[in-house]
């Protein structure tokens, strides 16, 4: 282990550097309070003029690199008189400070500043969604939540199911992150949405780019983080929050409820969380009709339990997710002739009524996370932190039945997948920092009942670090890893009724580069170049079957080859008191990009003739722009505006990428009121968004042509009322204010009916605490 | 590269030593069982004026382990001409034994089916289709060319309220001589019946080869 992380150092840290640099020399020593010679802790010793800098450990102890010659240090503590000291620099010394209480009273304090995320790359772009802007999203689906997100779109089922998609890519490339967990369930359908309950999250945050180097070649196009809010540490505290969503088009009623605490003195540095949701909704309307069995219900549950020391955690954390989902009636087709002739109407053809009830078809989705985490600090600028993680994710699809009495799924799979990860932070006082890490993934399926994805062991192995560099204006970043996967599927051969055992194995490196300079404090230029890679997943491998609901059977394909993408982005940030712009170019380059393509023959089933889907492999590339404006012409009033832009083009067939998100713009005004007698922080607000017509869609592919554009008006007022000092926060969204028909194209239910109409959101959010 | 790649199998062996502690996964593979089989759909006539005129036709589904088509075949049906023919439709799953009578599966819960069928040339070109039940209703009637001189009637009918038809039991009556193929489509409608083609889809949908002479 030391030998591998001293291989990473000189791989990727310091040496590369190194050479260049003046001989530097360490300074070290401790900051204590003169009168009672009480070490200070927290208190920052810098070089003024550099970005050399660092505040005391807990024993009130410094250490910092300066390079031969005068040096200026720079010594402050709140309450304290600043010390200023000048020496010269020809060896390593030991400065120690002794402060003497300022005798001034601190009249006012003013914190103006923006906790800067920690970003696991530091070059790449991240976008958080917290605050108001999360609360605005309870009660819907992950892969909604995040539409907010320039780049970031979603790939629909019908209005209940979603999934992310970044810059274009989405399924198994985008890996999503529960309480620092990778989910693991089962990314091979479309119609799969996360498992993951968003009441969970303090915070969302979203990596577009190719984050393998970090998280594993899963990462290949971007990150959701899914993060609850750390636990508390105030001994003796109980907390809790009630949160509550009602919705006028589904009528879902969704209620969530936390409990969370720290232990008394006796127990100090034990704290907990539990946390559960209860959602449930019946059938979704168009501005015209009623989708019919777009029902859902859903139960989640999380608990955590943590022990904090000084120097070293332990946190265990389980979670499970429970969800029931109907899938739309009329989307059911049993042949291409029905398909077609369901495309030709456009509309369900039988009027529903409201109702809660869910009927076949419909899939249950049930996901457990269980985890245990702990970290140690070996020094105050490093840590060795642990995780193992065991997750079950068990899905059943119930498909209509006709033929049969039987009341089995048609489909059931249970996959099992356990996880463990080591990782090593650092940082020295030289602009140094960085992270190495070692992953390990065991996972296997078990199904039941008709045949799709086969039985499968599978054995990840990885290793990576990361190295950060950060000097004057500049911040170099540099990153590689190496993966490893063992595959053994259990295919079922039928002509011979036995199992074949087949075992693949795949490597290879992804590596990151990046730099940001800082133009001005304002104004700042990121450049990233990410090199990853993906090996086939088992459903591109090995999925033979019929896959309901648009009349095709997918064959998979055993000789795919790991697709390798190139990715490079160029990022324009600018924020000051009344502008924030961010402006991102991206160009990737996807080397075998798996995907599904229609074979032009058809599979002869009992219910009629089915297209054949085979997977395959081509060079394309995406490229595209996402610009992110906020202006704050005043202190109450905010005009927000975003555009996404995004070109796909199949380079192997000389034709445009199918279902590429077509251009997207979204541009808001909030006004912030302020107080309005007994209505405190009253804020209005609407935007619209305007998603084009995808022009750029490959012909005689899909089965329709891509639907034409719409512009959607949502708005909504938010408030907070004050009842035996408890905080009572509200929030009315209207979204569809205008009922308008359309069409998404990247719903794959859009085929035969129209996307909801308008709904009227209520929130309500009451934190409190308990004494 | 040396030591890295010897670190990584030292973590392949402990990633499978705690993971032969749970190795469920492996090679426990159920049964396939499929919801639903249907291998054999066909006709049975029998000549309202002569019970010996018993014609038949039978279309199989050959099946692989996993309960896939792998191919198919049918015998054709021959009838004579101006004539009348009282019909039963026939449904089996011969995977199974004794073999099961997939009809009557379906007679039992006949509300959420119903039976459409099709006339058609041999020559696509001259492809005919009724509009009004039990045809499958589609483009207007061209009647360039010769075509199967056939006209189908249901004569069962369900519980709903109104009671609708079902097609498990039907009449033919046969015109002058020609040759075509007849499609028969089983379309499955769960709360949605109506006495149309459009809800649902469909559960199967075959061809035979008739001729009348």
């Amino acid at each position: 282990m030391r030998r591998l992380l001293l291989l990473f150092f000189i791989l990727f840290g310091k040496y590369c550097f190194s050479q260049t640099s003046p001989a530097q020399y360490l300074i070290s020593g401790r900051v204590r309070d003169k009168k009672s010679q009480s070490p200070l802790s927290a208190a920052s010793v810098t070089i003024p003029g550099t970005t050399t800098g660092i505040f005391t450990s807990n024993k009130g102890n410094y250490q910092l690199k300066a390079p031969q010659g005068i040096v200026h240090l720079h010594c402050e503590y709140v309450g304290y008189i600043t010390v200023d000291t000048t020496f010269t620099v020809n060896q390593n010394k030991v400065i120690n400070f002794d402060l003497i209480p300022s005798d001034k009273e601190l009249n006012q304090v003013n914190v103006r500043a923006t906790a800067i995320a920690h970003k696991e790359i530091a070059t790449q772009n991240m976008t958080v969604i917290q605050g108001s802007d999360l609360d605005r999203t309870r009660g819907l689906s992950l892969g909604d939540a995040l539409k907010s997100v320039t780049g970031v779109t979603t790939f629909q089922t019908g209005p209940s199911i979603s999934k992310p998609v970044i810059h274009g890519l989405t399924g198994s490339r985008v890996l999503i992150l529960n309480n620092g967990v990778g989910l693991q369930a089962q990314q091979w359908g479309q119609e799969h949405a996360p498992e993951i309950d968003p009441f969970i999250a303090n915070q969302i945050e979203v990596i577009k780019g190719a984050a393998g180097i970090r998280y594993g070649a899963d990462a290949l196009s971007g990150v959701v983080s899914v993060n609850p809010k750390p636990l508390p540490v105030d001994t003796g505290s109980m907390n809790g929050e009630v949160n509550a969503v009602g919705m006028t088009n589904s009528r879902l009623g969704a209620f969530s409820a936390m409990l969370e605490g720290a232990m008394g003195p006796k127990l100090a540095g034990l704290s907990y969380r539990l946390q559960g949701t209860v959602k449930r909704a019946g059938n979704t309307s168009t501005p015209d009709y009623i989708l019919g069995n777009t029902g859902l219900a859903e139960n989640d549950f999380s608990a955590a339990l943590q022990y904090h020391h000084k120097n070293y955690c332990i946190e265990g954390y389980y979670s499970y997710f429970d969800t029931k989902l109907g899938i739309q009636y009329d989307t059911e087709v049993g042949s291409i002739d029905d398909l077609q002739r369901k495309i030709a109407i456009g509309h369900p053809v039988t009027n529903y009524d409201f109702t809660y009830h869910i009927d076949r078809p419909y899939q249950t989705v049930s996901h457990e996370t269980a985890k245990a985490k702990g970290f140690i600090n070996i020094s105050d600028s490093s840590k060795i932190s642990l995780q193992y993680a065991y997750q079950v994710n068990t899905r059943r699809e119930f498909e209509p039945l006709s033929l049969s009495s039987s009341l089995a799924p048609s489909i059931y799979l249970q996959i099992h997948t356990s996880t463990i990860e080591a990782n090593y932070d650092h940082k020295d006082g030289a602009g140094f920092s960085g992270t190495v890490g070692l992953s390990g993934m065991n996972q296997g399926n078990v199904r039941m009942y008709g045949y799709l994805i086969p039985n499968f062991v599978d054995y990840d192995g990885g290793a990576y670090a990361i190295e950060r560099y950060s000097r004057g204006k500049w911040l170099l970043e540099a990153g590689g890893r190496y993966d490893y996967r063992w595959l053994r599927a259990y295919v079922f051969d039928d002509n011979v009724d036995k199992i074949n055992t087949t075992t693949t194995t795949y490597s290879g490196i992804s590596a990151t580069g990046g730099a940001t300079y800082h133009i001005t404090n304002d104004f700042k230029l990121t450049g990233n170049y990410s090199a990853a890679f993906r090996p086939p997943s088992i459903n591109e491998l090995y999925i033979d079957g019929v896959h309901q609901s648009i009349g095709e059977f997918e064959i998979g394909d055993i000789n795919l080859k790991t697709e390798r993408a190139n990715n490079f982005s160029l990022n324009l940030n600018y924020s000051n008191h009344w502008l924030a712009a961010e402006l991102e170019g991206y160009y990737n380059k996807i080397n075998d990009f798996i995907f599904e393509e229609p074979t032009g023959s058809y599979y002869r089933a009992r219910s009629g003739a089915l297209l054949k889907f085979q997977y395959t492999q081509a060079n394309v590339y995406f490229r595209g722009a996402d610009l992110n404006l906020t202006i704050r012409p005043t202190d109450s009033l905010e005009i927000s505006s975003k555009t996404s832009l995004i070109y796909a083009w199949n380079e192997t067939i000389h034709d445009y990428l199918i279902y590429t998100p077509p251009a997207r713009f979204q541009n808001g005004i909030t006004y912030h009121f302020g107080n309005v007698g007994i209505f405190k922080n009253v804020a209005l607000g609407a935007e619209n968004i305007y998603v084009a017509r995808q022009t750029h869609a490959p012909t005689g592919y899909d089965f329709a042509p891509p639907p034409g554009a719409y512009s959607l008006y949502n708005a909504h007022v938010d408030f907070r009322l004050l009842l035996n000092h408890t905080y009572l926060d509200f929030d009315i969204a209207a979204v569809n204010l205008t009922n308008v028909s359309y069409k998404d194209y990247l719903d794959r239910f859009r085929y035969f009916a129209n996307e909801p109409g308008r709904n009227i959101i209520f929130r309500l959010r009451v934190p409190f605490k308990i004494k | 590269m040396f030591k890295l790649k010897h670190s990584i199998y030292a973590l392949l062996g402990t990633a499978l030593f705690y993971a032969s502690c749970s190795n469920k996964a492996e090679q426990a593979v159920a049964p396939t069982i499929a919801n639903e089989q249907l291998t054999s759909a066909g006709l049975k006539l029998t000549n309202q004026a002569d019970p010996s005129d018993a014609p038949s036709c039978l279309y199989r589904f050959h099946l692989d382990n996993k309960g896939n088509v792998t191919s198919t075949d049918s015998t054709s049906l021959n009838l004579k001409a101006n004539a009348k023919y009282n019909v039963q439709v026939v449904m089996l799953d011969t995977t199974q034994t004794p073999t099961f009578d997939v009809a009557a599966e379906i007679k039992d819960r006949a509300n959420y089916h119903l039976l459409f069928f099709q006339p058609t040339p041999v020559a696509q070109q001259s492809l005919v289709f009724g509009n009004t039940s039990p045809y499958i209703p589609g483009t207007a009637p061209s009647a360039t060319g010769p075509y199967l001189n056939l006209s189908v009637a249901r004569t069962d009918q369900d519980t709903n309220n109104p009671p609708l038809q079902v097609g498990l039991a039907d009449v033919f009556t046969t015109g002058a001589a020609s040759t075509g193929k007849l499609r028969v489509v089983l379309r499955h409608q769960p709360n949605a019946k109506n006495g149309t083609f459009d809800p649902g889809s469909s559960d199967l949908d075959v061809n035979f080869i008739v001729n009348i002479k």
